[in-house]
């Protein structure tokens, strides 16, 4: 594989962490517009962990998963009982507020001669560790895509399980839910703490592939972006938003076919797209579908 | 130390007035179609880049340029409203409102296409003193801001609560199959709806570059975002609440900009933003409990 093309699949698999993100709460009947907060968090925490007190990154990333969780879950307290587009408005203003704070944030420490740490607008540069560890580009591409085939394996259990019908019938009708006996706030608040530690693990990642990191990489572009993946590629199944960003960043930007009209083209397939499949290409009636087909033939 | 207190709530008012205008077309889409357009600051953009371009290349006086922006923001609404909103009438809000967001790329790459600066002067609008009051000062283009913010949402009010169209425009709002029934063309007053949110917001961003003299792609953002807190502090769908949002947010940022810098500006808007959604859902004013199924 070329570097390239490396570099290509590494950005597919960390992006996929946030649209997984979004996707876990559209399903679940929740709309956020706030899931780079949480990916900007596990960033800063996992490059402060490794960067800064040299701790090894497969524990940093644990780190920047309970922070993502916990600020998933403080942001989910006083907003998940708020409605579709309050709560989308909630969640955006909390994301950039964390945007914000990330600018005021000059933190830091002399490392082998040399200041090391977030420092404002200018970034948060020195996230070296798998540089250092002597982790080669193709190495940490399959430590990436290993991380989200794990979270992938994570999601078709839950989906296959009760706990995965509980968080669709929720989506679908959250009144039915609640006549069941279900805890609606509390479940929701539990999946918005696991949404959040699933976008803090990719922001991890994405902190120590680019080893550099600044405030405005986590504003409120990546945050719809994520949500858009997640609804081109379709709610149906968790390879929904995994399509909905290969499309994207694999077919429109790493063929480099449409350079310069990327945005253009984007643009325009996905409204088109909506208007003949408003829930993706992978919807729930096609994947319906397909697993009745698959089911009959065996 | 006092004056600077009341300068900088003229300063404030002088900003929220822009922030009243773009609530006020932002307002007018949500309260009637119940979906986000977030399209809506970048359409403002790529008026105000048709009217850059035309000064570029053309003489072309201020009211030329006014009237280019205001074309220019209507046939983007257009685009959005045919492409974004019709479909999904009945359909997805969500999908509406990620579609619109699509497009808002469309409208940032075209613009960067074809003006690939970052920042472009625009001819201000005038180019006299400000008014002094003493030590105070006030500029020109705030008095015309403020007077076009009051003016338009007064008028809107007009036309909505006097008008055949406004009779119209909220029989859709109370229900959308009845007024079919009762024979009102329902596509067609949701996209004359869009239509004049469009001219409005293309009026809010003609004033707003003039004032600032520059016109960068930033402008897309910036106006979706501003109108959209001014109008979640207002609450939604309510035209006074949009004006009073506007000011509300541009006097709690002058003071905030004052006393703790930019940054801490822009945190205290969303600070503002976050608690009310947690505190009063519903914004200031609070508009009908049925608003809260958006």
């Amino acid at each position: 594989m070329s570097e390239y093309a490396i570099g290509v699949f590494t950005n597919i698999g960390l992006i996929s962490f946030i649209a997984l993100s979004a996707y876990l709460l559209l399903i679940a009947g929740e709309m956020s517009f706030g899931q780079q907060g949480f990916f900007g968090v596990g960033a800063y925490v996992a490059g402060v962990a490794t960067a800064m007190y040299g701790i090894p990154l497969p524990v940093a990333a644990l780190l920047a998963m309970a922070a993502g969780a916990a600020a998933a879950f403080l942001v989910g307290l006083p907003t998940l009982r708020l409605r579709g587009l309050y709560f989308a408005m909630a969640t955006l203003a909390a994301a950039e507020m964390l945007r914000i704070v990330f600018e005021l944030i000059h933190f830091q420490r002399e490392v082998e001669g040399e200041p090391v740490g977030p420092d404002g607008t200018q970034g948060f540069r020195g996230i070296r560790w798998v540089f250092e560890a002597g982790i080669e580009p193709q190495d940490f591409l399959a430590i990436v895509w290993a991380s989200l085939a794990l979270a992938l394996a994570m999601f078709v259990i839950v989906e296959r399980s009760r706990l995965g019908a509980t968080l669709r019938m929720l989506g679908e009708d959250p009144e039915l839910a609640r006549s069941l006996g279900i805890q609606v706030e509390r479940f929701k608040l539990g999946i918005a703490a696991a949404a959040g530690a699933l976008a803090g693990l990719g922001g991890a990642l994405y902190a120590h592939h680019n080893t550099y990191i600044e405030p405005r990489n986590f504003d409120i572009m990546l945050g719809v972006h994520s949500l858009a993946y997640a609804l081109i590629g379709g709610l149906g199944t968790v390879f929904g938003p995994l399509l909905g960003v290969l499309i994207d960043i694999g077919l429109l930007e790493g063929s480099r076919v449409f350079q310069g009209y990327r945005m253009i083209v984007f643009g325009g397939l996905v409204a088109v797209l909506l208007v003949f499949r408003p829930r993706g290409l992978l919807d729930e009636r096609f994947v319906h579908r397909l697993r009745h087909r698959m089911f009959r033939q065996t | 130390m006092f004056f600077d207190l009341i300068q900088n709530t003229l300063d404030g008012l002088a900003m929220g007035s822009s922030y009243a205008l773009l609530a006020v077309g932002f307002t007018l889409i949500f309260g009637v179609l119940r979906r986000v357009n977030l399209s809506y600051g970048p359409a403002i953009m790529f008026g105000g880049y048709c009217a850059t371009w035309v000064h570029l290349n053309f003489q072309a006086g201020l009211l030329a340029l006014a009237i280019i922006t205001i074309a220019g923001a209507v046939l983007a609404g257009a685009y959005v409203e045919r492409l974004c909103f019709a479909p999904h009438r009945q359909g997805s809000a969500i999908a509406a409102m990620v579609a619109s967001f699509a497009l808002w790329m469309q409208f940032e790459e075209a613009v960067t296409l074809v003006m690939p600066s970052h920042v472009y002067d625009f001819p201000a609008m005038y180019d006299g003193p400000p008014f002094e009051f003493g030590s105070l000062t006030l500029r020109m283009e705030a008095l015309v801001m403020l007077a076009c913010a009051v003016a338009i949402s007064y008028g809107l009010h007009r036309v909505l609560s006097g008008s055949r169209f406004g009779l119209a425009v909220r029989a859709v709002i109370d229900s959308p199959v009845a007024a079919q029934l009762a024979g009102i063309d329902v596509p067609r007053v949701l996209l004359q709806v869009f239509l004049l949110a469009s001219s409005i917001g293309g009026l809010a961003g003609y004033l707003i570059v003039s004032t600032h003299t520059q016109i960068t792609p930033m402008l897309g953002m910036w106006s979706t975002l501003k109108g959209l807190l001014a109008m979640m502090i207002g609450g939604l769908g309510s035209l006074p609440g949009a004006v009073a949002g506007g000011l509300v947010l541009g006097v709690l940022e002058a003071h905030s900009q004052w006393f703790l810098g930019p940054q801490s500006r822009d945190l205290l808007a969303f600070l503002l933003l976050f608690g009310l959604l947690a505190v009063r859902p519903y914004g200031l004013w609070r508009a009908s409990s049925a608003e809260a199924e958006a």
